[in-house]
């Protein structure tokens, strides 16, 4: 009780160190109050240095406000939700890995069920159409068509959920890793909905599953440059070519954890969608790690000994993005920790170094600065480490872990399903601040700050609304196949 | 299998895929086939129903797909695998794992295909797998869907007759076709959570005598295929509704279709075979009085009864055997059930073949499968794994089935000779 007391005390006064001080020196300011009449009468001010003191006055102010960054607001977002016909029961999986290519390889079907029972993935995940058959048949007019039934979708339902025309929309971009035909996926978008022909299009490919950040801060700079502008960012992983038909282990991960996902997002910047809109960008803080040699290496798309393409994980991969984490939390902690939280931050540092004190290096509390967490969903692994590593509770987890089991892996939009799962339980509250980290190959750690602009109410629509009461799920360690 | 020149590249661009319960079934659930089930576990049934081109028309495989897990959904034992218990006793762990699918295609009209068609070629267009060698990994329920030049499609169902008998499978399939024409199923069947059979019995086995309508066969382990002496075929002819009343002018008004084509095929096979009396055992499988207690819950729940003759069959008249088999058949399943429990589940029988055994399907709903409004125009049936003594199935005829469809399952070298006496008593043209 005593040191929690201790505790919030610190942090009331540090934090709100500014508005304690006014205090008294408002005071000091009063009773000093005739003395600065005084003063004032003895300058005998004309009107003309008046009016030139107000001209400088306003004229400061207005290059002030109109040099601050553009507001970047959320309006609303759109998941898509997979047909029930598309499922991957772990049995189902199991068996028909072990009916296709590797049928002469029981060890590497044996692996990837020891994958599987670990894994968090629940039993509803989804897989596109291709991949279900005995062997896949990965082709590109199906993977046409994954992609355009998944962004299409979600596509139709942000539309409506938003009421934005589609010739209203400025700014498009779409980031899908390993799938970048072409015409790209952004042409094909604007081809389906008419869009303007002087929308700025930018379709990222290669980036990995923390390309979905690395899309909102492109359009956040984009809008900007852009006065009264909207943007659609489209976070999606088409998962139809890149099927692993190989024996390697390190290649086999990524079939088991990888599932059909996407998101569309609409940013915008209008003073209009100031009240409608769900959430404010705060920050987005991107590191890269590319120019350590080790993480560079960590996630690679390679050919195995018999020529099969496939993406291969590294052993390291823990310990990569731990690197890539600490990175990142030095970068955003100044942003976002309040001041009570960097100050013992700051003397840890400064014992350590200076004084060489022997003490722990002083892990700031990252549960003062948000009150949600959406960690991408990339194993089970991942959320351990990083629950380990901050110090989380389960309940800050959840929607990681409840994502994971609901959906799999979906790769960059795996943020916005673990988001909708945090608003359809009903605990987002306006003022609420959400922060968003996703891990990609490269090895990049990208965060986002998100405040939440209005309390979202109940029930909400989206890839959730049919099975939100049946979470939170207990996942077992090993599930028993 | 060996395919022949004429049979070979006449069914093309074939795919393999699963479908299964749209809903995660709750994990660690099973199903345990009672001991009757556990009986007709070496025999499966392989139905095909013809389909002309509006029933599938416009129709993508996606779409084709979407509704099973729906129907699939309600039926999750038929997406289980068997697994053992501790005992030996074998159990469907309901997990998900899905019912087979696979996609072909035909360069031949549905026209076309009638004509050629023969039992062999019918072999193409359904699944002819059996459960085995590895229980964990092999489908109990196989769909195959055939598209054909002309637009028409056979729907291809290959079933484990453990899961249950015709008349199941039937109502499995017509509820395919009441849920894509917009019923509601309604909630799934239930599932247990534990093993209440699988107990190791501690009693030493009394050597009794297996009841007279089972045959046991060497253990065949995992590998559920029946062992037999010959090589069993099928031979499908049909019972056009003249031919039907000039043989039940032979046989007497008293007696139905069923009695009446198996009275005379009985003595046929009789005539062929040249034994001294028999085959006097014959084994009648026919639809239970009794309604199910949950309806459209699977299971083996007709009736097998014996009918023992003696007399020579190759002389007797077929009102005589007729009558035989209306009147003097006994129920043998509370024996079959007694001798699996001693066995506590764990011997290999087969009941189909033990002895000649004629199974009344007459009553088996294959007609009220209805896709998208069109019913089949024809539905054929036979059952694979059955045993040396051979089977006739008596299914309904198409056109409102008046006329009947019958399936001969005997050793290869019979069915010329069968063929031939049936000729003579004018059953076929």
């Amino acid at each position: 009780m005593a040191p929690l007391l201790t505790k919030r005390t610190y942090q009331f006064v540090v934090n709100n160190f500014l508005k304690l001080i006014f205090i008294p020196i408002a005071l000091a300011v009063s009773s000093k109050a005739d003395y600065i009449i005084q003063f004032y009468n003895s300058m005998h001010l004309t009107p003309l240095h008046l009016l030139c003191t107000t001209f400088l006055i306003l004229y400061t102010l207005t290059v002030f406000l109109v040099s601050r960054p553009r507001p970047v607001y959320l309006v609303d977002y759109a998941l898509f939700k997979p047909p029930r016909s598309y499922r991957a029961s772990f049995a189902g999986f199991i068996e028909h890995a072990r009916m296709g290519r590797l049928f002469s390889e029981p060890k590497s079907v044996h692996f990837q069920m020891k994958i599987l029972e670990r894994s968090g993935l629940g039993e509803e995940t989804c897989l596109p159409p291709a991949l279900h058959y005995i062997p896949p048949t990965p082709t590109m007019a199906l993977a046409r068509e994954e992609a355009e039934l998944v962004i299409f979708s979600a596509m139709d339902s942000l539309f409506t959920k938003t009421g934005v025309k589609p010739r209203d929309i400025d700014i498009l971009i779409l980031n899908c890793s390993l799938f970048s035909p072409t015409p790209s996926l952004t042409a094909s978008v604007i081809n389906k909905y008419k869009m303007r022909s002087n929308i700025k299009s930018f379709n990222l490919s290669g980036m990995g599953c923390s390309a979905g950040l690395i899309s909102i801060d492109l359009a956040s700079d984009l809008l900007q440059k852009h006065p009264n502008s909207n943007a659609i960012v489209i976070s999606t992983e088409i998962l139809t070519p890149n099927s692993y038909l190989g024996k390697e282990r390190a290649m086999l991960l990524p079939n088991c954890l990888f599932r059909m996902g996407g998101a569309a997002v609409l940013l915008s910047n209008r003073r209009s969608d100031r009240r409608r809109a769900k959430y404010r960008l705060s920050h987005v803080v991107r590191t890269h790690r590319g120019a350590d040699d080790k993480s560079y290496g960590c996630v690679s798309q390679e050919e195995d000994d018999e020529g099969n393409v496939g993406i291969k994980l590294n052993i390291d991969l823990m310990a990569v993005a731990g690197e890539a984490l600490k990175s990142n939390i030095t970068a955003i902690g100044p942003l976002v920790l309040p001041a009570s939280e960097q100050l013992l931050f700051a003397i840890s540092l400064i014992m350590r170094k200076f004084f060489n004190s022997r003490s722990k290096p002083y892990i700031p509390d990252f549960k003062e600065a948000f009150e949600h967490f959406c960690i991408h969903a990339g194993g089970r692994a991942v959320i351990d480490e990083l629950q380990k590593s901050l110090q989380l509770t389960n309940e800050q987890v959840e929607a990681s872990r409840m994502a994971l089991h609901r959906f799999g892996n979906t790769s960059s939009s795996s943020l916005w399903y673990e988001l909708s799962y945090i608003e359809s339980k009903g605990r987002m509250r306006k003022g609420d601040r959400v922060w968003q980290i996703a891990f990609g190959s490269g090895f990049k750690c990208n965060s986002a700050v998100w405040r939440c602009n209005r309390t979202i109410k109940l029930p909400v629509e989206g890839p959730w609304a049919d099975c939100i009461d049946k979470y939170p799920v207990h996942v077992p360690d090993v599930v028993k196949l | 299998m060996v395919s022949s020149p004429i049979t070979e590249g006449l069914i093309y661009d074939k795919k393999l895929s699963s479908v299964g319960p749209a809903y995660a079934t709750d994990p660690d659930l099973v199903h345990e086939p009672g001991n009757l089930d556990l009986a007709m576990k070496l025999h499966y049934l392989r139905g095909i129903y013809y389909f002309e081109r509006q029933a599938f028309e416009g129709l993508r495989i996606l779409a084709i797909k979407e509704p099973m897990f729906d129907w699939l959904n309600k039926y999750p034992v038929t997406s289980g695998r068997f697994r053992r218990a501790e005992s030996g006793r074998a159990y469907i762990k309901c997990n998900d794992c899905g019912v087979r699918f696979l996609e072909a295609k035909c360069d031949k009209t549905l026209e076309e295909w009638f004509q050629i068609r023969d039992a062999s070629l019918e072999k193409l267009l359904v699944s002819n797998q059996i459960i085995g060698p590895e229980l964990g990994f092999s489908p109990l329920v196989l769909i195959q869907l055939t598209k054909f030049k002309c637009g028409g499609t056979s729907m291809g169902l290959s079933w484990a007759h453990v899961l249950g008998d015709a008349f199941s499978a039937a109502e499995f399939l017509n509820m395919l076709g009441r849920l894509v024409a917009g019923q509601d199923l309604g909630p799934p069947f239930g599932l247990a959570q534990s093993l209440t059979k699988s107990v190791i019995s501690n009693d030493l086995p009394k050597v009794v005598e297996d009841p007279i309508a089972v045959k046991r066969v060497e253990p065949v382990g995992d590998n559920w295929l029946t062992p037999t002496k010959f090589k069993l075929e099928p031979f499908y002819f049909d019972v056009t509704p003249t031919q039907l009343a000039h043989l039940q002018s032979k046989v007497g008004p008293k007696f139905g279709p069923f009695e009446a084509i198996s009275a005379i095929t009985w003595k046929c096979i009789a005539k062929i075979r040249g034994q001294e009396m028999g085959p006097n055992v014959v084994t009648i499988c026919k639809k239970s009085e009794k309604e199910n207690k949950v309806y459209g819950m699977l299971g083996n729940t007709q009736v097998v009864s014996v009918v023992k003759a003696d007399f020579p069959i190759v002389d007797a008249e077929p009102s005589v055997l007729a009558k035989l088999m209306r009147e003097e058949a006994f129920d043998i399943r509370d024996k079959i059930n007694e001798a699996m429990e001693r066995e506590n589940g764990v011997v290999d029988y087969v009941v189909y073949g033990a002895n000649l055994t004629f199974v009344n399907l007459e009553d088996a709903k294959f007609y009220d499968f209805e896709y998208r409004g069109q019913k089949p125009v024809r539905v054929s049936y036979r059952v694979d794994g059955v045993g040396d003594e051979g089977a006739v199935l008596v299914l309904p005829g198409p056109n409102e089935g008046e006329g009947r469809a019958v399936v001969a399952i005997l050793p290869e070298e019979e069915i010329g000779g069968l063929e031939a006496e049936l000729k003579k008593e004018g059953l076929i043209a």
